[in-house]
């Protein structure tokens, strides 16, 4: 495969995109409403909550952030340390027992029956700790005790308290928002790719393009990258906007930003190129058999129903979104994506689209 | 060298050519001439590797058209002019140019040099990057004929090239392929304008749904009509009609005035003989002029005569 080929006509294809303003407008403006506005309009009322202490609030000023962890095991053991950064590179084999840590940022560090005052824990393991002014991140704490904690990524279970139903909600709205950043790569390109192959046909350039030394890879892969360039620009743009806006919003209440935290960086580097490029390859594949530009565009709206069925079993709870799952599901459509290419590919038929389309 | 050896295209019950058998010597310009659905853009897409015959098969430069191996490295040696420009028309003439180039690994700087050339020659170079969208019909297809130029192709394929030409623009591209054939580019060429086929075509080939008759277009015209030889004299003699009968190889078609329609076989050998026999016969030749026949008399003659083959 020459990708000399397939680049020129990438080159070809964007070029003609950034003139059909109308479209590009689009392109730009989807992602933006609802990567961007709507997630800022749902979320600004839920960061001025005021927490109700309730029968079971019983830890003051607790929040809780994002998914909990898979578990995992730090062997550090035997170690004291007080007014210090502790890191993964200082502490090793060291485990802190019965002691105040005051302004302290202890990562990936064992705690078991300590004092943590003022501190900020990442990538931790605690136990029976009672935590006054303290930041968890991406750790896991049983029996714990304490005031004002904030809980990012973090799987703790307090020996007398559970979260208020509020701060509940906030984990599942930003599953839902990241969900968002799935499902606009896997629409946006039904309107680019639709129109990739019948839009050629019916321009009457495909003719003299077919006659060039261009192979059927060569132009498939064109496509498909003319699609996918534009509709993975305007969601990493969105994506962007989207998580600088939203830790506006949080790091006021919280005093750290929290995304893009792993969830969202797995899914918007791996599941949302291939999701994308499903969505494209579905809609080629339509493009190179239907005979309008509009018929193509109405059947590749069923495209997008795989990354429907994940969102709802996201935001039914069926699915749980976690690296592990989002790796799955990467590795689902990066297959579906192989699969459709060479789909692709066996059925373009040169011929057919000369001769029998009008 | 193009070879087509029994070429034969079907869709479905439809037979568009039926075993399509021609040779078209390297450095000639070959016209396709026949009625509109009588298979030419066929061909012509067949010849260019994007549809597969039926049956038989073509030889471009020794590799087979049916073949997909050799059909890549065919598409690298030809140049094609479809019956549409199909220009990208959002884009510029000078984009449009430089995007067909590079599938031909034309280096940058002979393309732009190139690009530039074809440009000034076709009068557009001031607006090249004008979007060809605004472009006129006879702009388009000037711009369409320099992409299929752009990479200097050994094999040209020209469906209908002035079609929407004003006559300024269709003498600069009849001039472009007579240009372009002494350079030795091979050039067929489908058209409905016989004036335009009989200039620049060594060779022409009829066809309707099958080859009905190829050849040069001079020669064919002579083939397929008797020549005729039209005496103006000052008076006809009344024992005329009896008395040329003397002169051997000519006969009198008919009189009209003071004209006479004979028929000759080598109008460079009779011609002469006729007046000096008119002036034994004291007859003054007033003017003598050859009848000609074009090749529309040849396309319109053996058109009417019924040929098998269905319908493109």
């Amino acid at each position: 495969m020459a990708w000399h080929n397939t680049w020129t006509l990438i080159r070809k294809d964007l070029a003609e995109f950034r003139h059909q303003r109308l479209v590009l407008g689009s392109i730009i403006a989807m992602p933006l409403v609802l990567g961007v506005i709507l997630p800022l309009f749902m979320f600004y009322p839920l960061t001025t909550l005021t927490t109700t202490p309730t029968d079971t609030w019983d830890i003051t000023g607790l929040q809780q952030y994002g998914t909990p962890p898979d578990p995992f095991t730090l062997p550090y053991t035997n170690h004291t340390q007080t007014n210090t950064h502790l890191t993964n590179q200082t502490i090793t084999n060291t485990t802190l027992i019965h002691m105040t840590l005051s302004n302290c940022v202890i990562i990936s560090c064992d705690l078991l029956d300590s004092n943590l005052t003022n501190c900020t824990v990442t990538t931790s393991s605690l136990s029976h700790t009672d935590c006054i002014d303290t930041i968890i991140t991406e750790s896991r704490g049983t029996s714990l005790s304490g005031r004002h904690i904030i809980a990012t990524n973090a799987n703790l279970s307090f020996t007398t308290t559970k979260p208020s139903q509020e701060q509940i909600i906030l984990p599942t709205f930003i599953n839902l928002v990241l969900i968002i950043f799935i499902i606009i790569p896997a629409t946006l390109p039904t309107i680019i790719a639709s129109y990739s192959i019948v839009g050629e046909k019916n321009n009457r350039s495909l003719e003299p393009l077919l006659a060039t030394p261009i192979t059927d890879g060569e132009l498939l892969t064109g496509k498909i990258f003319s699609s996918l360039i534009p509709s993975m620009g305007a969601t990493l743009l969105a994506f962007s906007l989207g998580c600088t806006m939203l830790d506006l919003l949080i790091i006021p209440k919280i005093g750290l930003p929290l995304l893009p935290n792993l969830n969202w960086l797995l899914s918007i580097l791996l599941l949302a190129p291939t999701a994308c490029l499903m969505s494209i390859l579905g809609c080629v594949i339509i493009s190179s058999k239907v005979s309008d530009v509009r018929a193509a565009q109405q059947v590749g709206g069923f495209i997008v129903m795989p990354v429907v069925v994940l969102m709802l079993g996201v935001l039914s709870g069926l699915i749980l979104l976690s690296p592990y799952t989002i790796l799955a599901f990467t590795a689902l459509y990066l297959a579906i994506d192989l699969v459709l290419f060479y789909f692709a590919k066996a059925i373009f038929n040169r011929e057919e689209i000369l001769t029998k389309w009008k | 060298m193009i070879t087509c050896s029994g070429l034969s295209k079907h869709f479905g019950n439809i037979h568009a050519i039926d075993d399509f058998t021609i040779d078209i010597p390297t450095g000639q310009v070959f016209g396709l001439l026949g009625p509109n659905g009588a298979g030419k853009t066929t061909t012509m897409r067949m010849l260019c590797c994007l549809i597969r015959p039926t049956n038989g098969t073509a030889k471009i430069d020794g590799l087979d058209i049916t073949k997909p191996a050799d059909a890549h490295i065919i598409r690298g040696k030809i140049g094609f002019l479809p019956e549409v420009p199909g220009l990208y028309e959002t884009l510029g003439a000078y984009q449009n140019l430089d995007f067909y180039a590079q599938f031909y690994n034309v280096p940058k700087p002979r393309r732009e040099q190139a690009i530039k050339q074809t440009l000034d020659d076709l009068d557009l170079w001031n607006r090249r990057d004008e979007p060809v969208g605004g472009f006129s019909k006879g702009m388009k297809q000037k711009i369409a004929i320099a992409r299929a130029l752009i990479h200097n192709p050994q094999y040209l394929f020209l469906d209908e090239p002035t079609a929407s030409l004003d006559p300024q623009a269709s003498k600069l591209v009849r001039d472009y392929i007579l240009d372009l054939k002494t350079k030795g580019t091979t050039i067929l060429v489908n058209t409905h304008n016989l004036t335009e086929a009989e200039r620049i075509c060594d060779q022409v080939a009829l066809i309707k749904n099958t080859l009905i008759t190829v050849g040069n277009p001079k020669t064919l015209e002579h083939t397929i009509f008797t020549r005729t030889t039209a005496v103006t004299v000052d008076h006809i003699p009344p024992d005329l009609s009896q008395t040329i009968t003397a002169l051997s190889g000519i006969t009198l078609q008919k009189t009209q005035n003071t004209t006479l329609y004979l028929t000759v076989t080598n109008p460079t050998i009779d011609n002469p003989r006729i007046i000096t026999w008119l002036k034994n016969q004291n007859v003054n030749v007033i003017y003598l002029t050859e009848e000609e026949h074009t090749l529309e008399d040849v396309y319109l003659k053996l058109l009417s005569t019924p040929h098998p083959g269905g319908s493109a």
